[in-house]
């Protein structure tokens, strides 16, 4: 009897055991939240990265310098390419966007498209000029030219010795005038990690 | 006079012409036709990917998913092993000449007289 309770109890267990290691449970979690798990680059990260990039452009001097040169004219700015020199896949995007979004809900400085996209713009402008009728149709040499280039750079420094290591992220954004060359806004966020397995 | 009006036209038309050419909105750039030819002679393919998504993706590594790919690969391979198993032929023979049944020292009865 007792032998027959202990096995019911012990296939019991395993059979728990299986199921609960076979199954896959997924929950939804606030994008704000810190959930770190390899230690690599994560959404943390990027969201670091984007509050001190969108707070610091909008309030720098370059902003009121142009407004003040330029008889109150909102500067216009093109994002170039970012260049990810770290030992890890970072997507830039995911701030850069956020930068973007920051610009265009504020209404302190117009962006202009840039990249693939302004080719598929022009494309369709292109398109345009012997499909649309004459009142629709887009012209050719009317795009806005940007005062400003924003580009920028991701870096890492990896120490790792045994099962530790510090990993730490430099991310720069620079605002350079297309006109003079100038560089007019430096942003800079930096990031250290301590990983121990 | 009939001459005098041809020659008015003909002159007229080419100036008339010209204007037209010139005639910019307000602001336009002065190069603009450079860049519509340009694109004029690339814009379906650069419109044909119009309402698509365009599928630039990188593969995450997991560290579960790749313990799980790793072992399939293993047990797969395995699986290859056992199967070519029949068809594996040894193409280097030994040519070693006392390496043979009855030169063998530790072949058991190597050192027994008679039997």
């Amino acid at each position: 009897m007792l032998f027959k309770k202990l096995l019911t109890i012990a296939v019991a267990a395993i059979t728990l055991t299986f199921v609960s290691s076979c199954s896959r449970t997924v929950t939804r979690v606030d994008p704000t939240e810190q959930i770190d798990i390899s230690g690599n680059w994560n959404n943390t990260d990027s969201r670091q990265v984007a509050e001190e990039m969108t707070t610091t452009i909008l309030n720098a001097h370059w902003l009121t310098d142009h407004l003040s040169e330029k008889a109150g004219k909102k500067p216009v700015v093109i994002v170039g390419f970012v260049q990810n020199k770290s030992h890890e896949h970072i997507e830039a995007e995911t701030f850069v966007k956020d930068v973007e979004r920051a610009f265009v809900q504020t209404e302190k400085v117009r962006l202009v498209q840039g990249g693939k996209k302004r080719e598929e713009l022009r494309g369709e402008k292109a398109d345009q000029q012997t499909n649309s009728s004459i009142s629709t149709m887009k012209k050719f040499g009317l795009e806005n030219g940007a005062d400003y280039i924003l580009q920028g750079s991701i870096n890492s420094i990896v120490d790792a010795l045994n099962k530790k290591k510090v990993v730490y992220y430099q991310v720069n954004l620079e605002l350079t005038n297309i006109e003079t060359n100038e560089v007019v806004w430096v942003g800079e966020k930096k990031i250290a990690k301590y990983i121990k397995n | 006079m009939k001459h005098l009006f041809y020659i008015a036209i003909l002159l007229i038309l080419p100036a008339m012409a010209n204007c037209q050419q010139i005639a910019f909105a307000v602001d336009q750039n002065p190069h603009y036709k450079e860049s519509q030819d340009k694109y004029l002679k690339i814009a379906d393919s650069l419109t044909k990917s119009h309402s698509t998504t365009i599928q630039q993706t990188y593969k995450a590594y997991d560290w579960y998913e790749a313990k799980l790919e790793r072992k399939r690969q293993d047990r797969e391979w395995l699986h290859q092993e056992r199967m070519n198993r029949k068809y594996i032929t040894n193409y280097y023979p030994d040519y070693n000449p006392y390496n043979n049944y009855y030169s063998n020292p530790w072949r058991r009865e190597y050192h027994r007289f008679w039997w």
